[in-house]
């Protein structure tokens, strides 16, 4: 059930922009679901086109390689700055799934057309056998999840308005 | 529509496209190659065009996919384009004695501050990925709809939205950095030094203030500031403005140099 939830963004926390962390001995989930008033194209094109992110989302410093299936991107993030995560895209689904990765971690963002608008759900999920060795040292997910989310609510809602 | 009808529509069209294509390419010979091909293309297929757009979307469309199978094979200019090609001009004393010969001896060579400013951003705007550049120019040069534009590009609307926000975000950005007109800090000053150059008997100062960009820049509207630019742009014909002799002289320069440039960056 849990996982279920994970997945698909269903759960009570985690909506609305409030990004939620559950912890287990050898992994942990940090997730978060937003409403967005835009098209899923519009959001996807923006979570898909890897050149642009640093321009609309401050939690990116740079992104490079291309984001299609079975392709590498080497992503900076201002929560590590000094590191370069190597990851693969793992698997896309135009305007509805695109999850990255590498040995550690898998993220998965999750879009689903609603009413005037897209259900955006983003669950990066962390964890091994050597996971409780290092737990401690990663920082929380949260602040940058809710970043991340709201940088990406403002852009698409803004690219929505254009006449 | 008969060919007749359409041979006159399409006249009236030519200097639209003919601006449209060269601002996409900055090459004067690819910019009549490729309108002549739009024309054959479209005389062609006549009959395919059922009205469902009007006859002006329906040749941009034809035009677009034209100059977007000709764009492949180039790669983009850099943001700093404007710098390489200044510095590459003042190394080729030949380029500014044909820019003198042709100041003398054209009546369609009086610099403008104005014809300058487009001029400026056809260069820029070549550094945006194709799709958003054909989006900006369809849209606040040419006053397509968005519904219009996804036809001419084959796209969808919300597509063709998040192109042509892109490509203002990334336009304002560049312009905010660069451009001395709109920003005190701007480090390109390349328009009011020309402008020193061919008309040295001119207070700058005064001519600047005839453009509305610069007298809106204190406001710091960056986006109004944008528009205005578009403005400037709509306002100028490359083929017929006043100093267009001047200015697609300097456009073949600058277009040499970025090819030399990007092939010698390989």
């Amino acid at each position: 059930m849990t996982a279920f939830i994970l997945m698909t963004g269903l759960s009570v926390s985690g909506q609305n922009g409030i990004a939620t962390t559950s912890k287990k001995t050898f992994s942990r989930t940090t997730t978060i679901s937003q409403k967005i008033n835009a098209h899923p194209s519009i959001v996807w094109t923006l979570l898909s086109n890897a050149d642009d992110y640093a321009r609309w989302n401050s939690t990116i410093i740079s992104i490079e390689g291309q984001i299609e299936e079975g392709e590498k991107i080497r992503l900076k993030s201002t929560l590590a700055p000094n590191r370069t995560f190597k990851l693969k895209i793992k698997e896309m689904k135009p305007h509805e799934l695109l999850i990255w990765g590498d040995a550690m971690g898998k993220r998965t963002f999750r879009l689903t057309e609603e009413q005037e608008g897209t259900r955006f759900t983003m669950t990066e999920r962390i964890g091994s056998v050597m996971f409780p060795l290092f737990a401690g040292k990663i920082p929380s997910f949260d602040e940058a999840f809710e970043q991340f989310t709201a940088d990406l609510k403002k852009e698409a809602e803004a690219i929505s308005q254009v006449q | 529509m008969n060919q007749e009808e359409f041979t006159a529509l399409f006249s009236e069209i030519r200097p639209q496209l003919k601006s449209y294509i060269l601002r996409l390419t900055a090459s004067v010979p690819d910019t009549e190659d490729l309108v002549q091909d739009t024309w054959i293309k479209s005389s062609r297929n006549l009959t395919s065009f059922r009205g469902d757009s009007s006859l002006k979307t329906w040749i941009f469309t034809i035009a677009s996919n034209l100059v977007k199978d000709h764009q492949r094979k180039w790669k983009r200019w850099p943001e700093n384009v404007t710098d390489i090609c200044k510095e590459a001009a003042m190394q080729n004393p030949q380029h500014f004695q044909e820019a003198m010969q042709i100041v003398q001896s054209s009546q369609y060579a009086q610099f403008e501050i104005k014809e300058h400013i487009a001029f400026c951003f056809t260069c820029i705007a070549k550094s945006l990925p194709l799709e958003q550049h054909l989006c900006i120019l369809l849209k606040e040069v040419h006053n397509f709809k968005i519904k219009e534009m996804a036809t001419i590009l084959d796209t969808t609307e919300p597509l063709v939205k998040y192109h042509l926000h892109a490509a203002r975000k990334k336009m304002i950005e560049i312009f905010d950095g660069r451009c001395a007109l709109i920003n005190q800090e701007g480090v390109c000053h390349q328009c009011t030094e020309i402008n020193g150059i061919f008309n040295p008997k001119q207070d700058t100062q005064q001519e600047l203030m005839k453009i509305r960009m610069v007298r809106d820049a204190e406001k710091k509207d960056k986006e109004h500031l944008l528009d205005l630019r578009m403005e400037v742009l709509r306002e100028i014909d490359p083929f017929t403005s006043s100093a267009h002799e001047l200015q697609l002289h300097h456009l073949e320069h600058n277009r040499r140099v970025m090819e030399s440039h990007l092939e010698n960056k390989e």
